[in-house]
C-alpha cells in the first residue's frame, strides 16, 4: 500500500511538474463554458499559428465561473493569466487590485474610439466616466427578443388582434404593445402561452429583466456617482415598470418562477410562447434548424420603447481583462493588441462570437450574417448596465429579494417592494461608505 | 429446526414481494427518464409533452467525448457530405466538431476526467476504509479516556458545509501545491469519508461478541492475530456497506472536486452538467455522462451485494 | 481448548498482556489504531476551523484586498437579531425534519421488506440503491426537468396534470425533499437490511414457538437490535440533510426555499461577506452539534441497554 500511494504521489508530481512547464509560453484564460467560449477557443488557434504561442481557454461552469475566479484572486494566484469576467466585477476586479489598469493600453490603441461606446463605458470602464479602463471589451451581449413570426403573420390572428386592440398585428415598438400582444396570444388551453420572460433570482436574470423594462420606462437604478437611490429606485417610472413585469409574469407558461436563458429558448423550441426574451449570446441555437424546429419562423427583435419614448436594452457581455498576478502579463498585453485587430474582430463576429467593434457592428455584412445580429446592432448602442460597483452582489440578492415575491409569489406591493429596495439598497451603501 | 410456513405468512411474503416490486418501479421512474435521455435525439430531450417513445441513437454518447460547438445555421453541405456517419450525425443535431490545426477531433476531456475520479475515488475509498476500520476497532475494544469526545469530534468533522471550509483549504492547499493534483483530492475524500467510516465500523465491530477474541487470545494467538483472523471475517458486512457508501461519496463529490482543481486533477462531476452553458442545453449529452459515470459505482455495488447482505450471523453467544 | 476459559473479558488494556507476551501489547495497538485517524482529522480540519473561525470575528470581504478590521462579536450580533436568519433556520429545521422522516419511512419500510428470503435480492437492492449512486449536481439539474409542468413526468406520474411544483412558493420545499428522500432513502435502506440480516433466526423462531404476536416481535426483537444502525444512518442524514445546498439551490431559489446551506453560499460567494458568513457557518455548526450531541447520547443509552 505504501507503494502504491508513493508511486501516485510520484506521479501526481510529475503532472504537477508538467503543467508547471508547460506554462511558460502559454496563456491561460478563463471563461465560463459555454458557446462563446468555444468560439474564442478556436479564434486562439490563429494566434498560435502566427506568433507560436498557444492560449488555451479554460472553462468553468457558469454558476461555478464567479467562484472560481474570485478564489485564485483573493489566493493572489497565477492561474490565470487574463480573465473574461463579467461586467459587473469591474468593481471588486479594479479596487480589490486583480485587475491591471489598461488606460494606457486604450490610449496608446484608441480602443475607446474602435469600441461601440455603451460598450466601453459598460465592460472597460471604473469608475463610471473616471477615464480609468480595465478590460477590453470581448463579448457584448443585450438583451433582445425572439418570437414567432408564423404566430404574427397569421392572417387570422391579425384580424383577430386588430379587432380586439385596434391596431395592427406587428413587431411591438412599445412595451405596452408587447403587453397586448403577449396577452393575446396567452391561450393555457391550447398550451400556447404569451411570452418567457426571465424570473431566475439565483444571480441576475430577474434583475436584468426588470431593468430591461424600467430603463425604457424612463426609471433609473439610482445615481452612479453620488450613489443616491431614494427617490430614483422607487420612482413613479419604476413602479409601473415593476407592475408591468408582474403583469407579463401572468402570461407565461406554468412553473416559470425560475427561468434564465435555458427555458428562454425552450419556449421557443417547444413551441409554447409567442414571444421570449433572452440574452443575444444564446439565440444562435434558434437560428439553426436542427437544434430549433421553427427555426425558420423565428423572428428577432430589441427592446422595445417605454411610454415616453425612451428605448434601453440590459447590458449583458463580458470584457477580457489580465489578471494582476499573472506572470505572464506582458504576453498578455500583446494577445490583446493582437485581439483588438479589425480583421481578427471580423473573425470573431464570423465565428459566432458577438465583437463591440463599432464599424464592424456597423457594417452590412455584419447586419446580415445572421437573422439576430440587426436586432443585436440595434441593441449595443442603447445598452445600459447594473451597478458595477464591488458591492454589486449585495445589491443583486437585495433585490431579488424584493422583485421576486412579488412578480412570482405575488406578495405585497410594487410600491411595497420599490420602496423596500431603495431602503436596502441606501443602507448598503452607507455600510459602504459610499454615501454618508 | 424448520419452522413450516404458514400460509398467511406466505401471503405476507407475496404482499412484500409486490410491494417492493411497486417500490422498485416508482424509484427507477426518474432513473429511466435520464438513462433514455441518454439515446434520444437533442429535439426530442425536452418535448412538449415529454416523448416517451423514440428512436435510439448513440449520438449523445459521440457527444460526450468530443468538442463541440453550436451551429449558427445550417451545415456546410461540403462538410456534411464528406463527414462520417456518426459526426453527420452530430451535424444533425446542431453541432460542429471542433478540429485542431492537423484537422482531428479534439477531444472533450470527459474520459481523462472518468480516469481521475477512478484513480481519486478507489484509492480514497481504501484509505478511509482501512483507517477506519482500526480505529473502530481501537474504540470498540479498548478504553481511550475521552472515548466518546473523540467519537464526537471525529463525527463532528462532517457537520460543516464545504462552502465555509471552501476558503481556507484552498488557501491551505495552495500554499503546499496540492492544488489541481490527484493527491490533494485523495487526502480531501479520505478525511472527509473518515467520520463516517469510523462510526459506521465502530457499529458493525460492536456486534461482534468480545468473547471470540477473548477465546482466541486464551489459545495464544496475539491481539493482532485475533483482528485479522477472527474480528475482520466477521466484519465483512460493516466493511463492505463502508466501502461502498464511501466509493458513493467520493466518486460523486462536486464541491470541492469543483474548487480545488482544474485541468489536471478535474473529477467527472464538475464536468458532466457543464454543458448547461449553450443556448440550447443538450440534456442528452448530460444524460449520456451521468449514464457513463453511474456504471462503475453501480457493478462496484453488484459486486459486494452478498456481502452487504451477510450480517453477522455466526451467532451461537449473543448478549 | 484445554485450558480452563478466562470468564472476565480484558478491559483494562494496561494491566493484561495479550496473548502469551507475543506481539504488541494491547495499549501499543489502541494507540497505532486511533491515533493516526485523530491525528490525521485534527491537522486537517483544525487549520480551516480556526481559519474560518478568526475570520468570523471580522469584516473580511475575500473578494477585495482591504485591511481586515477586527469587529469581535457584531457579525454573531448581527445575524442573531436578523429575523430573516432565524426564518431560514426555522425552515432548514422543517426541511431537515419532512427529508429525514421521509428516508427513514422508505428506506426503513423497504429493508425491513426486503428482509426476507426473496430471489434476487442482491439484484434488487443493488437497483434499489441506484438513486443514491448519481452524481448530486445532476440529479438536481434533471428533477428540475421532471417537476416542470410543460415537458416532465412528474404531473403524468402522479396524475396531477398541470401541477406547479417548483414555482409554487406552498408546494417548492416539498418538492425538494421529495427528490433527497428519493435519492436518499436507499441509504437509510441499506444500514437497515444490514441490521435486519445480523438479527439470528433463532430469535424469531424462539418467538414463534411462544406464539408472539408480529408486533411484538417487530418491537421487542427486530427494533431493539438494528436500531443502532438505523440511529446512525439517522444521525448522518440528519447532518447532511442540514447541510443541502447542491439540490435546493439548483431547483428553486425562493425566500420559501432558502436553507440555510444557500443563504451561507450566497453570502459567502456572492456578496462576498466572508467575515459574516464565517459567523453564520459557526452558529450554524453550534446547532447541528447539539441536535447530534442528543442522538449520540441516545444512541449510547441504546448500546448499554
Amino acid at each position: 500500500m505504501i507503494k502504491a500511494l508513493s508511486r501516485i504521489a510520484a506521479a501526481a508530481a510529475l503532472f504537477g511538474f508538467a503543467q508547471v512547464a508547460a506554462a511558460q509560453g502559454q496563456l491561460t484564460i478563463l471563461w465560463a463554458q459555454w458557446d462563446p467560449a468555444n468560439y474564442l477557443q478556436e479564434l486562439v488557434k490563429d494566434y498560435e499559428k502566427q506568433t507560436g504561442t498557444k492560449v488555451v481557454v479554460e472553462t468553468t461552469p457558469w454558476p461555478d465561473f464567479q467562484n472560481k475566479a474570485f478564489k485564485e484572486f483573493t489566493a493572489k494566484g497565477s492561474a490565470y493569466d487574463m480573465v473574461v469576467g463579467d461586467s459587473q466585477w469591474l468593481g471588486a476586479g479594479s479596487t480589490g487590485g486583480h485587475y491591471v489598469e489598461l488606460t494606457d493600453f486604450f490610449k496608446k490603441h484608441k480602443v475607446a474610439e474602435a469600441m461601440a461606446p455603451a460598450t466601453v463605458a459598460g465592460y472597460a470602464e471604473y469608475p463610471g466616466k473616471s477615464g480609468k479602463y480595465w478590460a477590453i471589451p470581448l463579448e457584448g451581449d443585450a438583451t433582445g427578443f425572439s418570437y414567432r413570426k408564423d404566430w404574427f403573420e397569421d392572417p387570422k390572428e391579425k384580424t383577430a388582434f386588430k379587432a380586439k386592440y385596434g391596431y395592427e398585428l406587428d413587431v411591438p415598438k412599445t412595451w405596452k404593445e408587447l403587453g397586448d400582444i403577449a396577452e393575446f396570444f396567452h391561450r393555457p388551453k391550447e398550451k400556447r402561452y404569451g411570452i418567457s420572460i426571465y424570473t431566475d433570482n439565483s444571480y441576475d436574470a430577474l434583475v436584468m429583466g426588470v431593468e430591461n423594462v424600467m430603463f425604457s420606462y424612463g426609471g433609473d437604478l439610482g445615481d452612479y456617482s453620488t450613489h443616491k437611490v431614494e427617490g430614483i429606485v422607487n420612482s413613479k417610472e419604476n413602479i409601473e415598470a415593476l407592475k408591468f413585469y408582474k403583469r407579463l409574469y401572468g402570461f407565461t407558461p406554468p412553473d416559470w418562477g425560475k427561468t434564465f436563458f435555458q427555458e428562454g429558448n425552450q419556449g421557443i423550441t417547444e413551441g409554447l410562447v409567442a414571444m421570449s426574451m433572452n440574452f443575444f449570446a444564446f439565440f444562435p441555437a434558434l437560428a439553426n434548424p436542427t437544434t430549433n424546429k421553427y427555426a425558420k419562423v423565428t423572428g428577432y427583435f430589441a427592446s422595445p420603447k417605454g411610454p415616453s419614448g425612451k428605448q434601453f436594452a440590459a447590458l449583458g457581455g463580458q470584457g477580457v481583462s489580465i489578471v494582476s498576478y499573472s506572470k505572464n502579463k506582458e504576453q498578455s498585453m500583446k494577445f490583446l493588441e493582437w485581439f483588438i485587430r479589425e480583421d481578427v474582430q471580423k473573425k470573431w463576429a464570423d465565428l459566432g462570437g458577438y465583437t463591440c467593434n463599432a464599424a464592424i457592428l456597423k457594417s452590412d455584412a455584419f447586419r446580415k450574417a445572421t437573422p439576430y445580429n440587426e436586432a443585436f446592432y440595434q441593441s449595443m448602442f442603447m445598452v445600459k448596465d447594473f451597478w458595477a460597483v464591488p458591492e454589486y452582489a449585495e445589491l443583486l440578492t437585495a433585490a431579488n429579494k424584493r422583485f421576486h415575491p412579488f412578480v412570482v409569489g405575488g406578495k405585497g406591493t410594487a410600491e411595497e417592494a420599490a420602496n423596500g429596495l431603495a431602503k436596502d439598497w441606501a443602507a448598503t451603501f452607507k455600510k459602504y461608505g459610499r454615501t454618508k | 429446526m424448520a419452522i413450516v410456513q404458514s400460509r398467511l405468512s406466505r401471503w405476507w411474503n407475496r404482499g412484500a414481494i409486490a410491494l417492493v416490486l411497486m417500490l422498485l418501479v416508482i424509484m427507477m421512474i426518474p432513473l429511466y427518464w435520464i438513462g433514455s435521455t441518454a439515446f434520444k435525439a437533442r429535439a426530442e430531450s425536452t418535448t412538449v409533452p415529454p416523448t416517451v417513445f423514440f428512436k435510439p441513437e448513440i449520438t449523445p454518447f459521440i457527444k460526450l467525448f468530443t468538442s463541440r460547438v453550436q451551429q449558427r445555421g445550417e451545415s456546410d453541405k461540403e462538410a456534411y457530405a464528406k463527414a462520417p456517419w456518426w459526426e453527420k450525425q452530430v451535424m444533425d443535431g446542431g453541432d460542429r466538431f471542433i478540429k485542431d490545426n492537423q484537422g482531428n477531433i479534439e477531444s472533450s476531456g470527459y474520459v481523462s476526467r472518468f480516469v481521475n475520479s477512478i484513480i481519486v475515488a478507489v484509492t480514497s475509498t481504501f484509505l478511509a476504509v482501512a483507517l477506519g476500520t482500526i480505529t473502530a476497532y481501537g474504540f470498540s475494544r479498548f478504553k481511550m479516556p475521552g472515548e466518546d469526545d473523540w467519537l464526537f469530534f471525529i463525527l463532528s468533522t462532517r457537520m460543516l458545509p464545504p462552502v465555509v471550509v471552501a476558503i481556507p483549504m484552498f488557501l491551505m492547499y495552495r500554499a503546499v501545491g496540492l492544488v489541481d493534483t490527484h493527491v490533494g483530492l485523495i487526502i480531501l475524500y479520505t478525511a472527509f469519508n473518515l467520520s463516517f467510516s469510523v462510526w459506521l465500523m465502530k457499529g458493525f465491530i460492536d456486534e461482534i461478541p468480545k468473547e471470540y477474541e477473548e477465546a482466541a487470545l486464551v489459545d495464544g494467538y496475539t491481539r493482532m492475530e485475533a483482528f485479522f483472523k477472527i474480528v475482520l471475517p466477521q466484519a465483512t458486512t460493516g466493511i463492505a456497506a463502508t466501502a461502498v457508501f464511501c466509493f458513493i461519496t467520493a466518486w460523486n463529490e462536486y464541491a470541492f472536486a469543483l474548487m480545488m482543481t482544474n485541468k489536471n486533477a478535474q473529477t467527472a462531476p464538475p464536468y458532466i452538467p457543464s454543458q448547461l452553458g449553450s443556448g440550447l442545453t443538450d440534456w442528452t449529452v448530460i444524460a449520456a455522462g451521468s449514464l457513463l459515470f453511474l456504471i462503475p459505482v453501480a457493478l462496484f455495488t453488484f459486486f459486494l451485494r452478498d456481502h452487504l447482505l451477510r450480517g453477522v450471523t455466526f451467532g451461537a453467544i449473543r448478549r | 481448548m484445554s485450558q480452563p476459559a478466562l470468564t472476565s473479558p480484558v478491559t483494562n488494556a494496561a494491566s493484561v498482556p495479550s496473548g502469551a507476551g507475543r506481539g504488541m501489547s494491547d495499549l501499543a495497538i489502541r494507540n497505532w489504531f486511533i491515533i493516526p485517524t485523530i491525528v490525521f482529522l485534527i491537522v486537517f480540519n483544525i487549520f480551516p476551523l480556526l481559519y474560518s473561525l478568526g475570520y468570523s470575528f471580522t469584516d473580511y470581504r475575500a473578494s477585495m484586498n482591504e485591511p481586515v478590521k477586527f469587529v469581535g462579536l457584531q457579525n454573531y450580533r448581527e445575524l442573531l437579531e436578523d429575523e430573516n436568519v432565524w426564518a431560514n433556520f426555522t425552515l432548514t429545521a422543517k426541511y431537515v425534519i419532512m427529508s429525514v422522516l421521509g428516508q427513514v419511512v422508505v428506506g426503513f419500510g423497504a429493508a425491513l421488506l426486503l428482509n426476507r428470503a426473496i430471489p434476487a435480492k442482491g439484484l434488487l437492492t443493488t437497483l434499489l440503491m441506484l438513486p443514491m449512486m448519481m452524481c448530486m449536481a445532476v440529479v438536481g439539474l434533471f428533477w428540475q426537468l421532471l417537476y416542470n409542468p410543460s415537458w416532465g413526468i412528474v404531473n403524468y406520474v402522479f396524475l396531477t396534470e398541470g401541477k406547479v411544483w417548483l414555482s409554487d412558493p406552498n408546494v417548492a420545499l416539498l418538492a425538494i425533499a421529495i427528490t433527497d428522500i428519493w435519492m436518499w432513502a436507499p441509504f437509510v435502506m441499506l444500514l437497515s437490511l444490514a441490521g435486519l440480516s445480523a438479527i439470528p433466526p433463532s430469535l424469531y423462531e424462539a418467538a414463534a414457538i411462544d406464539r408472539a404476536s408480529r408486533w411484538f416481535v417487530f418491537r421487542r426483537i427486530t427494533l431493539p437490535l438494528v436500531s443502532p444502525l438505523l440511529l446512525i444512518a439517522i444521525i448522518f442524514r440528519t447532518m447532511e440533510a442540514f447541510k443541502t445546498f447542491d439540490i435546493a439551490f439548483v431547483m428553486a431559489s425562493m425566500d420559501e426555499t432558502e436553507l440555510v446551506a444557500i443563504k451561507l453560499y450566497k453570502m459567502a460567494f456572492q456578496e462576498w461577506q466572508t467575515g459574516r458568513s464565517c459567523a453564520l457557518a459557526y452558529i450554524v455548526l453550534l446547532a447541528v452539534l447539539a441536535i447530534t450531541n442528543v442522538y449520540v447520547k441516545y444512541l449510547n443509552r441504546l448500546k448499554a441497554r
